[in-house]
């Protein structure tokens, strides 16, 4: 018999426990199986919320993961550079249109410097402008001044050589201090500096890491569910079959199954993506191999153990057939350390998973992935950190919070596996 | 209608292992009369209860029935194919384990076990009815309805065993094998669950094989007794008579050592040794190495199982004389 060593102090802890409010009994649920309960609770909030930014991944992302959207480089939390409309103070112009003037007027003249984009910014948007409006009699027609420096063009504002000027807003933001008498307006293409800015940076070709971030969260689950969900639907049924039939048959299984245990793990799912080729699907088959073992060699030790159990024996003396025994019996009696294991799991494939995207293997490289991330930004980890540590963090945090919450619940329903 | 309900002819059961076949139950040969209450009763590991799953045919691998005859109600189960025997286990003979906690699918309601159980054996029989007769069997158990959408858990031993009852006793069963029913019983639920068998003996026309190593358990309720020794039949007989008129020294042996309170005074009679190593059984007679009184011929050959009184049988060679002397 499986005799518990310390029923008496499990007891005893029990009978206190039903003697407290229900705050108290979570407080001091840390005696709870021996677990600590807010460990399970903060990982499975932390699940369901990557659940939730997984399936809903538009609702969270500002942008698009696919498209640029800025600058290339930008660090986290930088503003990308607008072209700004700066003028003196008391001139009263803030913003393009008030650079309007009647039909035939001499044109304003508007300072911009050499080498930077803000020039085209300028034309582009005066042009629009313009075109808007003809028939009104007024017109809007910048004569554009170019200076060398910012220096020399704010020095233009303030002197008056110019009415206005378009400058960069980070490179102005530099030397405003140096003219008071400036003042910075709006960008002429809309929007204010603080607007526009991307929280987690960008990358090489300016798509906004946070955005990636956000979708590749969806592949990473879409990949670690499905794969560990087809190791479980094959894994399990190979397992019970193994455990119940037991003989020869159950030996041939075990040794496919330990030959494949054996084999380094990511080596082997590297070997079934070159061969398959890259898509998703194909990840999740080289996954999910790797993972049946895992279930099998469960559910059949579980299996073994079940059926020596009176109550199967008592099954089988009220004429109970074999597959009654199995599906009635066993069954419902192995699933639950299954249901333990396939937390853990979940978070070992959207390991490996993340591992063989970092190695070009796997997912195609236009999907928004972890791994793909870490690996276009390990080429420039020196000059754009942001790159490779917010992807890396993902993986961490959805890793950490499933297999938190897997280990306990583990602890939880089935002490007997804690030393495992 | 024959007298006996279930007939063991010379049956063997062997178990392999890597040194070689134990033999568990070895030549038994026994009668279980109709309506009976027989008391099977014997040290651990004598092979009581594998003769139990062996009237059954519940002898999984390694073991096998390696030979004898099984007639149960005129039928003969060894020529029985799984299909038929399914349909006896359960329908017409029904198992009581010995531990209650242990016996019923621990994620199964107990009604779940009942309707199961019914409709394994009469698929026609609806889940209402099945249930409805579900509730009617286990109120006669003395077991409340409203217990039966319980998991097992959160019943009582006496409890489980009734239901184990329920389920043995939920098709049109014959015969009821209780294996140590009582042995995890306190004795308040243990004599209750006596009387309970000793009605439900009345009221369902059962017959009953006690298995138990409880001699008091035997004395309490059982019409005839069968002694097993290492595998073999030692003695059987109406219990009077053998608790009266023990013929086997090893049922001699084992009735003192029953612990009694009038014997309180007196140290308890304690058997030498310890049963044989069933791989390699001593020769002759298996009881000799312990047996007070044993002879030269013990150790040579094997006594001959005979009826030496009046319903009661035995083998031993101390009743033997007449071919002890020829021989």
């Amino acid at each position: 018999m499986t005799t518990e060593t310390r029923p008496d102090y499990e007891q005893e802890w029990r009978e206190n426990l039903e003697k407290v409010g229900i705050v108290r009994r979570m407080l001091s649920g840390r005696k709870w199986f021996g677990v600590d309960w807010w460990l399970v609770a903060i990982s499975a909030v932390m699940v369901l919320a990557f659940i939730i930014i997984g399936i809903f991944p538009g609702w969270f992302a500002p942008y698009s993961p696919d498209i640029p959207v800025g600058p290339g480089f930008l660090a986290p939390g930088a503003s990308p550079a607008l072209p700004v409309l700066v003028s003196l103070s008391t001139s009263g112009i803030t913003e393009l249109s008030d650079l309007e003037t009647p039909s035939g007027a001499p044109r304003p003249e508007v300072g911009v410097v050499k080498g930077v984009p803000t020039a085209q910014a300028l034309n582009e948007q005066a042009r629009e402008l313009n075109s808007q409006l003809s028939g009104t009699g007024k017109e809007l027609r910048p004569r554009i001044v170019r200076f060398d420096t910012l220096e020399e063009a704010l020095q233009g504002v303030v002197d008056g050589t110019v009415l206005a000027a378009v400058v960069q807003s980070n490179e102005y933001e530099a030397v405003a201090g140096d003219f008071p008498t400036v003042v910075e307006g709006k960008s002429v293409t809309g929007g204010t500096a603080s607007q526009g800015g991307f929280i987690l940076g960008t990358n090489r070709i300016g798509q906004d890491v946070f955005s990636r971030l956000i979708w590749g969260t969806r592949i990473a689950l879409i990949v670690g569910f499905s794969a560990s969900l087809v190791a479980l639907f094959l894994g399990v049924p190979i397992g019970l079959f193994a455990g119940f039939v037991g003989g020869k048959l159950d030996r041939f299984i075990g040794v496919i199954m330990d030959s494949l245990y054996s084999f380094p793990g990511l080596i082997l799912a590297i070997a079934i993506t070159a061969v398959l080729g890259p898509s998703v699907l194909n990840v999740i088959v080289a996954i999910a191999v790797l993972y049946i073992p895992t279930y099998y060699r469960i559910v059949r030790g579980q299996t073994l153990s079940v059926k020596e159990e009176t109550y199967i024996e008592a099954a089988r003396s009220i004429g109970a057939r074999r597959r009654e025994i199995l599906t009635k019996y066993i069954y419902p009696n192995v699933i639950p350390s299954v249901a333990i294991i396939f937390s853990v799991n979940v978070a070992d494939a959207i390991l490996t998973g993340a591992g063989l995207s970092f190695l070009g293997l796997g997912l195609p490289p236009d999907i928004a992935d972890w791994g793909i991330d870490i690996a276009q930004g390990r080429l420039v980890i020196q000059s754009a950190w942001w790159l490779i540590t917010f992807p890396g963090l993902a993986i961490m945090m959805v890793v950490l919070a499933f297999t938190m919450m897997g280990e306990g619940l583990m602890e939880i329903f089935n002490p007997k596996l804690r030393e495992r | 209608m024959d007298d006996v309900l279930y007939s063991i002819r010379n049956l063997d059961v062997r178990y392999a292992t890597r040194f070689g076949d134990v033999l568990a139950v070895e030549d038994v040969s026994l009668d279980i009369r109709r309506g009976e209450i027989l008391g099977l009763v014997g040290e651990s590991g004598c092979g009581k209860s594998t003769l139990g799953k062996a009237i059954m045919r519940l002898i999984r691998t390694p073991g096998r029935i390696a030979g004898g005859e099984l007639w149960f109600d005129g039928n003969d189960l060894m020529t029985y194919s799984d299909k038929q025997m399914r349909d006896v286990r359960g329908g017409e003979i029904g198992m009581v384990f010995q531990d209650p906690m242990t016996s019923l699918n621990p994620v199964q309601r107990v009604v779940e076990h009942l309707t199961e159980t019914i409709r394994t054996h009469e698929p026609k029989v609806s889940d209402l009815a099945a249930t409805a007769r579900a509730e009617e069997l286990v109120e006669k158990l003395g077991i409340r309805r409203e217990r039966l959408d319980d998991y097992p858990h959160q019943l009582s031993g006496g409890m489980r065993q009734r239901v184990m009852i329920s389920l043995a006793l939920a098709l049109h069963t014959k015969l009821l094998i209780a294996d140590e029913p009582t042995t995890s019983l306190d004795v308040i639920v243990e004599a209750k669950f006596l009387d309970l068998l000793r009605e439900l003996r009345d009221e369902f026309d059962l017959t009953i094989l006690m298995i138990t190593h409880n001699i008091g358990v035997v004395a309490e309720v059982a019409d005839r007794v069968a002694v097993m020794y290492a595998g073999r039949m030692a003695e059987v007989g109406d219990v009077y008579s053998v608790f009266a008129n023990p013929k086997h020294p090893y049922t001699t042996g084992l009735l003192s050592s029953v612990p009694n309170i009038d014997l309180a005074e007196h140290d308890l009679y304690k058997m030498e040794g310890s049963p044989p190593n069933l791989l390699r059984p001593p020769t002759g007679c298996p009881f000799h190495p312990r047996c007070p009184k044993a002879m030269e011929v013990c150790a040579r050959e094997l006594p001959v199982f005979r009826e030496v009184a009046d319903g009661q049988s035995t083998a031993c060679w101390l009743y033997n004389e007449a071919e002890v002397s020829n021989g």
